[in-house]
């Protein structure tokens, strides 16, 4: 049965992380999921919106995507794969739901444009989907090429998880601070899931974009053990995970003398190999630090 | 961590905290800490602040206001949530240090306006402003130019290597910035938030 979903996609699907909405939108009709894009959806606010725009500016920028939707897909689920899309939206939208006031300005906002929104949506992370809709199981059933003997740390980062993950609306899909999702993802598509302490310490988010010289030794931490567990690949979720971990290894190691080379993938691209599609399919080609092990794994 | 604490003989200013608890997200459950310190031991770059959120809410209390506000710990705030999901009694830990930075910046405090974060957030809403987008391209030039030319030539440099990459990946684009068509219509809405803002700020 074919589950139809709103997607929105956010702004680093058309930039830093085209290769998660490339092996999504591979990936998820296979699992039974129609996703249906929001038509002209804005950015989301990720962190700093709120310092510049204030607490409601940044939440109008939510209560936009969510009037459009809602007026394109009705009340259907609305589903977002990157961390920051999913903390902002989620969170305007629970606020729209328990608190009548918010939900008068958020309404008195998009009144300019003659847009409304009701709070009938529930904006979901696609991962808890994964876990709670689809299941693990039918992600098994898919795989017609398991990877195996590939060793894959697990990364989960922070935002996709918290502080959402153990609530009711959020899914309760996993915990804040020793999830699995990413583990049970990996095993599904046949690799080998490493115990990675470091699943969820933090990458530094847009610190390191703004001061990487702090947030260094944060994404050193998360690689040294990779390393240590002679990870393969590292795994992830998170678009800015994804980015930061990869494009700081030349200047780790520049700093501190290492010598990382250990490519940073999305779930959703282990998925897309283990389902028999190309390394094109998996977008495998967009890497700073080439897949070369996972790409080997490739029908 | 340096040493900054109120001195015992310091009269206390509420006027301060009862501000902060009014008009601070998440600021009206300040007085739930107990100073347990989950939150500055749970804090990624803890280490790398002056005082770390535990301090930081006994100085609000203490009502030090220019020291709380000019707080690395502000400016340091990853926003991993740890100290939300693992306050034990559900302060909003990170909110109310976030609401703190956005009222340094606003109000024009010395250091947090020039701080790296109020030069990176202007950029930030620049580009979701302008095209509805996060342009990562140009926010991250106007950002790296925001510093000084001098500044934005040697980080954009530095950086060569990892933008070549981006471009040969297909991870950056040149030309045009993506567009979200109803720029204009979100512009409206988040002009009429502002307008919100400033009304509520009045009364």
């Amino acid at each position: 049965m074919t589950k139809k979903v709103t997607y929105y996609p956010g702004c680093s699907s058309e930039a830093s992380a085209k290769h998660l909405d490339k092996s999504l939108r591979a990936v998820m009709p296979k699992l039974g999921v129609e996703m249906q894009d929001i038509e002209d959806w804005n950015c989301c606010g990720a962190s700093v919106g709120h310092i510049e725009g204030g607490k409601l500016g940044n939440a109008a920028l939510s209560g936009r995507n969510l009037a459009l939707a809602q007026e394109q897909g009705g009340d259907q689920d609305l589903l977002t794969p990157c961390a920051a899309c999913y903390l902002n939206t989620h969170e305007t939208n629970e606020k729209i739901r328990e608190d009548e006031e918010f939900k008068g300005k958020i309404n008195e906002t998009l009144a300019e444009v003659d847009q409304s929104y009701d709070g009938n949506i529930h904006v979901r992370h696609i991962a808890e989907v994964l876990v709670n809709d689809i299941g693990i199981d039918k992600i098994k059933e898919q795989v017609t090429n398991p990877l195996e003997g590939l060793k894959v740390a697990g990364y989960v980062g922070c935002q996709t998880v918290r502080p959402f993950a153990a609530t009711e609306r959020g899914g309760e899909f996993d915990e804040y601070d020793n999830p699995t999702f990413v583990d049970d993802f990996t095993e599904a598509c046949g690799a080998e899931a490493l115990d990675f302490d470091n699943r969820t310490s933090c990458c530094g988010g847009s610190v390191a974009v703004m001061d990487p010289e702090i947030t260094l030794p944060l994404m050193k931490k998360i690689l040294d053990e990779a390393k240590e567990k002679e990870a393969d690949c590292i795994s992830t979720p998170c678009p800015l995970c994804q980015q930061n971990v990869e494009m700081y290894q030349d200047a780790i190691n520049k700093e501190y003398g290492t010598d990382f080379n250990i490519p940073v993938v999305f779930y959703s691209q282990l998925m897309a190999i283990a389902f028999g599609m190309s390394s094109d399919e998996a977008a495998l080609d967009q890497h700073l630090v080439p897949a070369d092990k996972v790409k080997a794994k490739a029908k | 961590m340096n040493a900054m604490s109120p001195e015992a003989s310091r009269k206390y200013d509420l006027n301060f905290y009862r501000w902060v608890r009014d008009n601070v997200d998440g600021g009206d459950r300040l007085n739930k800490c107990m100073q347990c310190g989950v939150c500055s031991g749970s804090c990624p770059l803890g280490t790398d602040m002056d005082h770390g959120p535990r301090k930081l809410f006994m100085m609000v209390r203490a009502g030090m206001k220019d020291e709380v506000l000019k707080s690395t710990t502000l400016t340091n705030c990853v926003s991993c949530y740890n100290c939300v999901v693992r306050c034990p009694r559900q302060v909003p830990v990170k909110y109310i240090v976030q609401g703190l930075l956005g009222v340094a910046i606003s109000e024009g405090h010395q250091d947090a306006a020039s701080s790296r974060n109020a030069r990176f957030a202007k950029a930030f809403w620049w580009s979701a402003e302008k095209y509805g987008r996060t342009d990562e391209r140009l926010v991250t030039a106007k950002f790296y130019f925001s510093g000084g030319i001098g500044e934005g030539i040697k980080k954009g440099m530095a950086n060569q290597k990892v933008a070549l990459g981006m471009l040969k990946t297909k991870r950056m684009h040149l030309g045009a910035p993506h567009k979200t068509k109803g720029a204009a219509d979100l512009r409206k809405i988040l002009a009429k938030a502002k307008e919100i803002q400033a009304r509520e700020k009045g009364e």
